[in-house]
C-alpha cells in the first residue's frame, strides 16, 4: 500500500498525519512541541511507527508550518510548504465546494478565499494576538476556567457581555471590569468568544467577501463557543463545517502535496530518525551590527543546515568551525515563544 | 563640514562620487542595519512613518562617526514626507546635537537656487561648470545602479547559479564607487554587461511567472527594510520588475523632465484616481495597470504600515484587482513586520499564482477544443 507522511510543526504543537492513495486518513496525531520541534518529531515518528499498516510503504513527505525547514530535512521531506497552501488544500479535499477558510491556531490566524477549488485571495495575522487562541488562553487562566471546559461554558450563557476586545490588553482590563459588575464567567466566557471573532473578521475580513460554505479548521475550532460565535456574527446565515480532521489539517494538506508532486523515490529518513542525535542551536553572529541569529541544525558533529544569516555568509563548513572553535557561546534553541506546560492549552 | 545624508538603496555610491568632487567631505552613512532601525524607532514618534524612523537611525549612526552636516531631501503634497526634515531636525536637537541641517528643497522651487545651494556649501569656490559634470556623473552613476539591480531581479530566476550573479553585481557596485570619469563609468558598464552575458541561464524568460513590484519610493527599493522580497521571489523561480525607482522620482519632481512612461503611468490611473493623494499613491495604481498590461502574474504592494497614499492606493487597488483579474499582494512593512509571516505569505502568493497559470493554460486547451 502506498503511503504519504505529512508533517506540521508549528510552535505550539506539531502534527502528522499518515494517508493513503484515496486520500483517507490512515493514522494522524495532535503533539506539543513544548519548545523542542526535534523531540515532538520524533514523538510524532513513533506515534505513526506504531499505527503504520503492515505492507505499507512511505512513497513520499511533505512538512509545513514555522519550523517546515527544519521538520524537512530531519524527516526527509521531498517538499516544504508553507501553512497557507497547505491547510487550504486540505480544505478543498474535504469540502470540495468550500469558498472560505478560517484557520485560528494559537500564534497566528488564516483567512484564505477560494473559488472554483483554486486560493483566489488570503490574508495571514502574525501580528494581533487578539485574533488567535493565545488570547483565549490568556483570558482562561485569568477566569480560572480551563481552556477545554470554555466552549461549553460559552454555551450555557444566555447572553453575552460585551467585551472591548481590540487588544489583548484592553480586553483583560474590560473583563476584570465586567466581572465585578458581577456578570458570571458563563456570560463573559461566551463574551471573549464573541470579540475573537469580531477581532479575527475586523484583521482579515475586511474588503473580502465571505462566502459559504465555511470550512473552520485549526485548534480553536474545536472551541464550541467559537463556533457558535462564528453563527451568530453571520445571523445563521452562513453554512459553517467543522471537519473532525480540523485538528490536523495542515499536516493533511502537506501529506497530499507530498502525493500531487510524486517524487520518484523519496527522501523520507525512515523511522530510524528516532534513534539519530540531532540538536539545534544557534548563535548571535557579531560581525556586523544585524546582529543575525544563526540558528543550525547539528547531527553529531555534522551541521546540516542553517538558517537565518542575512548576508548568507553562514554556510555549514563555516558554522562547523565556529562551533568548534567556541563552544561557549552557543546556547540550545528553543523554538517559539517560551511557554510553561501547565498553561499553555494545546493550540496551533 | 563633514557631510552625510540618508540611505536609499545605492544612492550613497553616487552621493559619494558627488560631494567629494565638490570638495565636500563626506562621512558615508554606516550600513542600514537591525541596529539602525532600533535607534531609529526609539527615538522618532511612534506615530511617524517608518521611513522616516530608518532615516532619522541612518542620521544618529552617521553623527557618531563624526558628520555635523545632514543633507534631507524636502517633499510636497499633502502627506508627511515634507515634514521629515523638520522633525528629524527637531529631534537631533532635542537630543543635544550640534548639526547644521540642510534641506535640499524640491528643485520645483528653482533649479538655480538648487546650485546656489551647492555652491555655497562648496564654499563657492568650485567652478559651475565643474558642478555640472560632477552632478551629471554621479546622475549616470545613479542610474546605472539601479540598471544593474533591474537585471539583477530579471536574471535571478533563469540563471544557473545564483552566487555567480551576485558576485557580478557586488562586484560591479564596489567599483562604482571608485569612479572618476564617465569614461571609466563606461568601461564598468561594458564589461558588468559582457559579464552578465556570460552567465548561464538554466530557463527562458517565457516559461517563468512575471511579477511586478509597485509601492511607496523608500519601502518598495530598500530591500534592507523590505526583506529582500525581491531576493525571495527570485529564489522562488519568479521574474521580478519593479516599478519604483530613485531616478525616475527625482525627474518626476520636474515637469519637463518627467519620462514619457511616467506620465503613461498616471494617465493609465486617473479612471481610478484623479486627484494627487502624496507620496507614490498614483504611481502605485497606475503601475499595476501597466503590469496588468504586460500580462504579469501578479503584483506585490509593499509600502510602511501607516503610509496615508498608499492606504488610499490599497484600496483602489483591490478594483482594479477585480477589473484586470490580477492578484495583488500586500505587504506593509514597519519594525513590527515578522520575517517569517512575510515568507509565509510570499511563498502562498506565488503558489496561487502557479495554480492559476497551470490552470489558464488548461482553459486555454479546452478553448482550443471548442473551436476546432
Ligand atoms: S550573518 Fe551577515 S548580516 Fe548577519 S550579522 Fe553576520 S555578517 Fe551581519
Ligand atoms: S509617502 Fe507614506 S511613508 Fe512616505 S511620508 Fe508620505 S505617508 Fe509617510
Amino acid at each position: 500500500m502506498d503511503l504519504f507522511l505529512g508533517v506540521d510543526v508549528g510552535s505550539v504543537t506539531t502534527k502528522f498525519v499518515l494517508m493513503d492513495r484515496e486520500k483517507r486518513i490512515v493514522a494522524s496525531c495532535y503533539l506539543r512541541t513544548s519548545g523542542d520541534p526535534i523531540a515532538a518529531l520524533k514523538d510524532g515518528l513513533r506515534y505513526i511507527e506504531r499505527h503504520f499498516p503492515s505492507g505499507g510503504l512511505i512513497k513520499a513527505v511533505g512538512t509545513t508550518g514555522s519550523a517546515r525547514h527544519l521538520a524537512g530535512i530531519v524527516v526527509g521531506a521531498d517538499i516544504v510548504k508553507n501553512e497557507i497552501t497547505a491547510h487550504a488544500v486540505a480544505a478543498i479535499t474535504r469540502v470540495p465546494e468550500v469558498r472560505t477558510v478560517f484557520e485560528i491556531g494559537g500564534q497566528d490566524s488564516k483567512l484564505i478565499i477560494i473559488r472554483n477549488g483554486v486560493v483566489e485571495d488570503f490574508a495571514m495575522n502574525t501580528v494581533c494576538a487578539a485574533g488567535t487562541g493565545s488570547f483565549l488562553e490568556h483570558q482562561a487562566i485569568r477566569l480560572n476556567v480551563p481552556i477545554e471546559k470554555f466552549g461549553e461554558l460559552a454555551l450555557e450563557a444566555h447572553q453575552a457581555v460585551r467585551i472591548a476586545g481590540r487588544c489583548t490588553v484592553f480586553a483583560e482590563s474590560d473583563m476584570i471590569h465586567k466581572q465585578q459588575l458581577g456578570f458570571g464567567k458563563a456570560e463573559i466566557v461566551k463574551g471573549l468568544c464573541e470579540a475573537l471573532v469580531r477581532n479575527f473578521i475586523n484583521n482579515l475580513a475586511t474588503g473580502k467577501a465571505i462566502e459559504d460554505p465555511i470550512v473552520f479548521q485549526g485548534g480553536v475550532a474545536a472551541n464550541q463557543g467559537i463556533v457558535q460565535a462564528f453563527r451568530d456574527f453571520f445571523h445563521g446565515k452562513k453554512r459553517i463545517i467543522v471537519p473532525p480532521e480540523h485538528g490536523v489539517m495542515g499536516a493533511w494538506g502537506a501529506a497530499i502535496l507530498a502525493m500531487e508532486y510524486a517524487p520518484e523515490c523519496s527522501l523520507f529518513q525512515g523511522f530510524a530518525v528516532v534513534e539519530r542525535h540531532f540538536v539545534s542551536r544557534s548563535f548571535t553572529c557579531e560581525d556586523c551590527p544585524n546582529s543575525c541569529e544563526i540558528v543550525f541544525l547539528k547531527e553529531n558533529d555534522e551541521v546540516k543546515a542553517l538558517w537565518g544569516s542575512r548576508c548568507g555568509k553562514w554556510s555549514p563548513s563555516a558554522v562547523g568551525k565556529r562551533i568548534d572553535e567556541e563552544p561557549a557561546g552557543m546556547k540550545t534553541v528553543s523554538q517559539g515563544e517560551e511557554c510553561e506546560q501547565s498553561r499553555c492549552p494545546v493550540y496551533d | 563640514m563633514r557631510a552625510t545624508f540618508p540611505h536609499l538603496l545605492h544612492l550613497d555610491v553616487a552621493l559619494g562620487i558627488l560631494y567629494p568632487t565638490l570638495g565636500i567631505e563626506i562621512v558615508p552613512p554606516p550600513p542600514l542595519t537591525r541596529k539602525t532601525i532600533e535607534i531609529g524607532v526609539k527615538l522618532a514618534p511612534q506615530n511617524a512613518c517608518f521611513p522616516l524612523k530608518v532615516t532619522l537611525g541612518n542620521f544618529v549612526e552617521s553623527i557618531e562617526k563624526g558628520a555635523d552636516t545632514l543633507f534631507m531631501a524636502g517633499g510636497v503634497g499633502p502627506c508627511r514626507f515634507g515634514y521629515y526634515g523638520q522633525i528629524q531636525r527637531l529631534i537631533l536637537e532635542d537630543l543635544g546635537y550640534k548639526v547644521q541641517f540642510i534641506l535640499l528643497d524640491h528643485p520645483r522651487y528653482g533649479i538655480r537656487s538648487f546650485v546656489q545651494a551647492l555652491r555655497t556649501m562648496t564654499g563657492g569656490k568650485i567652478s559651475p561648470a565643474r558642478i555640472v559634470r560632477a552632478t551629471a556623473l554621479a546622475w549616470k552613476v545613479l542610474r546605472f545602479t539601479e540598471t544593474i539591480e533591474a537585471k539583477r531581479r530579471a536574471l535571478r530566476c533563469l540563471v544557473e547559479r545564483k552566487d555567480a550573479l551576485d558576485r557580478v553585481v557586488e562586484g560591479t557596485l564596489t567599483r562604482l564607487r571608485w569612479v572618476e570619469s564617465v569614461t571609466a563609468l563606461e568601461e564598468i558598464i561594458r564589461s558588468t554587461e559582457e559579464a552578465l552575458r556570460a552567465l548561464p541561464l538554466v530557463r527562458e524568460e517565457g516559461e517563468v511567472l512575471k511579477v511586478g513590484i509597485v509601492g511607496e519610493v523608500y519601502v518598495a527599493q530598500e530591500k534592507r527594510i523590505n526583506f529582500d522580497v525581491e531576493r525571495l521571489l527570485g529564489d522562488l523561480g519568479v521574474y521580478v520588475h519593479n516599478s519604483v525607482s530613485t531616478v525616475e522620482y527625482i525627474l518626476h519632481t520636474l515637469p519637463f523632465t518627467r519620462s514619457r512612461e511616467k506620465e503613461e503611468t498616471w494617465r493609465l490611473a486617473r479612471p481610478y484616481l484623479q486627484r494627487f493623494v502624496g507620496g507614490e499613491g498614483i504611481d502605485s495604481v497606475g503601475s499595476a495597470i501597466r503590469y496588468a498590461q504586460w500580462g504579469f502574474d501578479g503584483v506585490v504592494h509593499l509600502y510602511p504600515f501607516t503610509c496615508m497614499p498608499e492606504i488610499v492606493a490599497k484600496g483602489i487597488l483591490t478594483q482594479v484587482s477585480k477589473d484586470y483579474d490580477l492578484p495583488i499582494l500586500h505587504l506593509a512593512i514597519d519594525e513590527h513586520a515578522g520575517e517569517a509571516g512575510l515568507i509565509t505569505r510570499v511563498e502562498a502568493f506565488v503558489d496561487v499564482l502557479e495554480r492559476r497559470k497551470k490552470t489558464r493554460r488548461k482553459s486555454e486547451v479546452g478553448r482550443a477544443w471548442t473551436y476546432s
